[in-house]
């Protein structure tokens, strides 16, 4: 019974922490970028979404879209500010470049939002039923739709569809993309513009499920890190898989060993992967 | 040419500096905090400007130095001398162990291990109870440094104002004596054309484990300073901001500028003591100095400065005599 309550959790935390981890898959397995202000833009978005429906009264669907669409500004933001590092790929810069971004968005939301911790109400968070013993609210389902959703959409764009053709081009080779009359910019533009939108849906989804402060975010890029380099960078169908396995371990962890020390020994585990195997997260075999 | 003028203008340098808290009217408790936080970044420094590679478990080394400062102090009553001791080990053995597992990793991979690293020990410093959990240590004594007969230690900021000074030109000089070492000779070369130093007979690993592990204790120092000052020590010293203040420190000015971080440090805390817009604007602000310094200014303010000096000033050859001159 508890261990079915908390598979059913796992499974929902895992599609969560698969859609917080979409943005990342094709940042970093696309178009070999990185940003380690995800978890701050997942925390405006959720400040974004809540003020959207608890300040301006608009149903949860608009203030998702409200959220996303200020996902996008600041990806694009960002993109603008790091085009010379990301035409250089200095990946090592646009790190530290992306931190300094999030340390700024978190003063601008404690400037914007204040510093109370606020509880975003969604109309699904009203609905639960039991399934199997277990009880979920529509909310934990739209989780996972929405999760599935969007990895079945990825998978069929950026897999199978030209779009993702291109953008691995451009990752391979810019300078060869540019030749062959792909604007590269755009390109960098609209990955970092799906990076921003994708976090931002996933924050709008997830969020509800916990209260909503300015020093969120920190988990999620942790979580982040693990699902995309577990799952095996670009794999998008891998991502999936590290997402869901990582919600269940987590579940499990937390609810039988100790909840405080859960992501810690996912990123352990993490820690160990990479060290064994630090080619699997090879950008160019051995750096520069 | 500045080089060689640099040691006699040092002297008179650092006196008017070690005076200028008190002619501001008594803001030692700023510079202290200043003299700490440079301290803290030179470790940093070396890894990034000599290493070229970018830590973000420095954090880390400072924090393990501070808490080793503050569960030494305050559960065996040891004094500053043992606490010294114990947060230069702290530091030092949590590097070696982390430089031996990062050994093969390089650039972004060896950054996110880094940070890996951090995030691990912020959990546990929040969940640990041995380390004070999310309440952290505090009550820690004021510093007390038995020598002999002579009782030294510090009660205030006014009396800590001397030691961090005195630290932080023990930080400079390392620094220095450090870049003209073999091993600081070998880290540039292992930066700048690893494959040559591998034909130069030059064991790569080696030197990246041993510039890693050198510039701990650095950090681990400063932490042990910071605990003192602060009489806390909590998880709070995982927080993003030191780690930000530390890269932006070391970015803003320029890199391989043997005064650098601290201008840059002095800079950022300057800002934040004497000219604060509240916490979350002064947020805005160095994240925003950290963006432009990488994003907008390769070169750092050193950088804006030799070029606007070169435009400007092109037959005035005096302009050279910026504090910075010397490597």
């Amino acid at each position: 019974m508890n261990l079915v309550q908390q598979l059913i959790n796992g499974i929902v935390l895992g599609h969560g922490y698969a859609l917080i981890a979409v943005g990342w898959t094709v940042l970093l397995g696309v178009a070999r970028l990185v940003n380690f202000g995800h978890g701050q833009i997942y925390m405006l978005a959720a400040f974004v979404t809540w003020w959207a429906v608890a300040g301006l009264g608009l149903p949860y669907p608009v203030a998702i879209l409200a959220a996303m669409l200020a996902g996008v500004l600041i990806g694009l933001l960002m993109q603008a500010a790091m085009l010379r590092l990301t035409f250089a790929q200095d990946l090592v810069s646009i790190m530290i470049v992306t931190l300094g971004f999030g340390h700024m968005m978190r003063g601008i939301a404690g400037l914007v939002f204040g510093g109370h911790p606020q509880v975003l109400e969604t109309p699904l968070s009203y609905i639960d039923f039991e399934i199997a013993g277990a009880w979920v609210t529509a909310q934990d389902l739209a989780v996972v739709l929405v999760g599935i959703a969007a990895f079945a959409l990825l998978h069929f764009g950026l897999e199978r569809g030209t779009l993702g053709r291109t953008a691995r081009m451009v990752a391979e080779d810019p300078k060869l993309a540019q030749l062959a009359g792909i604007d590269v910019k755009r390109v960098y533009f609209a990955v970092f513009a799906f990076e921003g939108a994708a976090v931002a849906l996933a924050a709008a989804m997830v969020a509800p499920r916990t209260p909503i402060l300015t020093s969120i975010g920190f988990e999620e890029v942790i979580v982040t890190f693990v699902v995309v380099v577990l799952g095996g960078i670009g794999s998008v169908a891998g991502s999936y898989a590290a997402g869901l396995g990582l919600g269940i371990f987590t579940a499990l962890f937390g609810g039988f060993v100790s909840p405080a020390y859960a992501t810690t020994a996912a990123f352990g585990v993490l820690i160990v992967v990479l060290v064994l195997r630090p080619s699997g997260l090879a950008m160019r075999a051995g750096g520069r | 040419m500045a080089g060689r003028l640099a040691p006699f203008l040092a002297v008179p340098l650092a006196i008017l500096v070690f005076l200028l808290p008190g002619w501001l009217g008594g803001v030692h408790g700023a510079f202290t905090v200043i003299a700490i936080m440079a301290i803290a970044a030179y470790g940093l420094d070396i890894v990034v400007s000599d290493l070229g590679e970018v830590s973000l478990a420095h954090t880390v080394f400072f924090a393990a130095g501070a808490y080793a400062t503050g569960l030494l102090a305050t559960r065996l009553g040891a004094n500053g001398w043992l606490t010294l001791a114990g947060a230069l080990a702290a530091g030092t053995l949590i590097a070696l162990v982390l430089g031996l597992i990062t050994l093969a990793l390089r650039e972004f991979v060896f950054s996110l291990v880094t940070y890996a690293a951090t995030v691990v020990a912020a959990a546990v410093a929040h969940n640990w109870d041995v380390l004070g959990g999310s309440d952290g240590v505090s009550g820690i004594p004021t510093l007390d440094l038995p020598l002999g007969p002579l009782r030294l230690g510090a009660t205030n900021d006014v009396q800590l104002w001397p030691f961090a000074f005195g630290l932080l030109l023990l930080t400079l000089y390392a620094v220095r004596q450090f870049r003209r070492s073999r091993l600081g000779a070998m880290a540039m070369m292992v930066h700048l054309n690893p494959r040559l130093a591998t034909m130069s007979g030059i064991d790569v690993r080696r030197v990246r484990l041993g510039v890693f592990v050198l510039s701990a204790p650095f950090s681990a120092v400063a932490g042990w300073l910071y605990a003192y000052q602060r009489a806390y020590v909590g998880p709070d010293l995982f927080e993003t901001y030191f780690l930000v203040l530390m890269l932006t420190a070391v970015v803003l000015v320029g890199r391989r500028r043997l005064l650098a971080p601290l201008i840059g440090t002095a800079l950022i805390i300057g800002q934040e003591r004497f000219l604060s817009f509240g916490g979350d604007i002064n947020a805005i602000i160095l994240g925003g100095a950290l963006v432009l310094a990488l994003a907008v200014l390769p070169g750092g303010l050193d950088g804006l400065f030799r070029r606007a000096f070169a435009r400007t000033a092109q037959p005035a050859p005096h302009s050279d005599r910026r504090p910075v001159a010397q490597s």
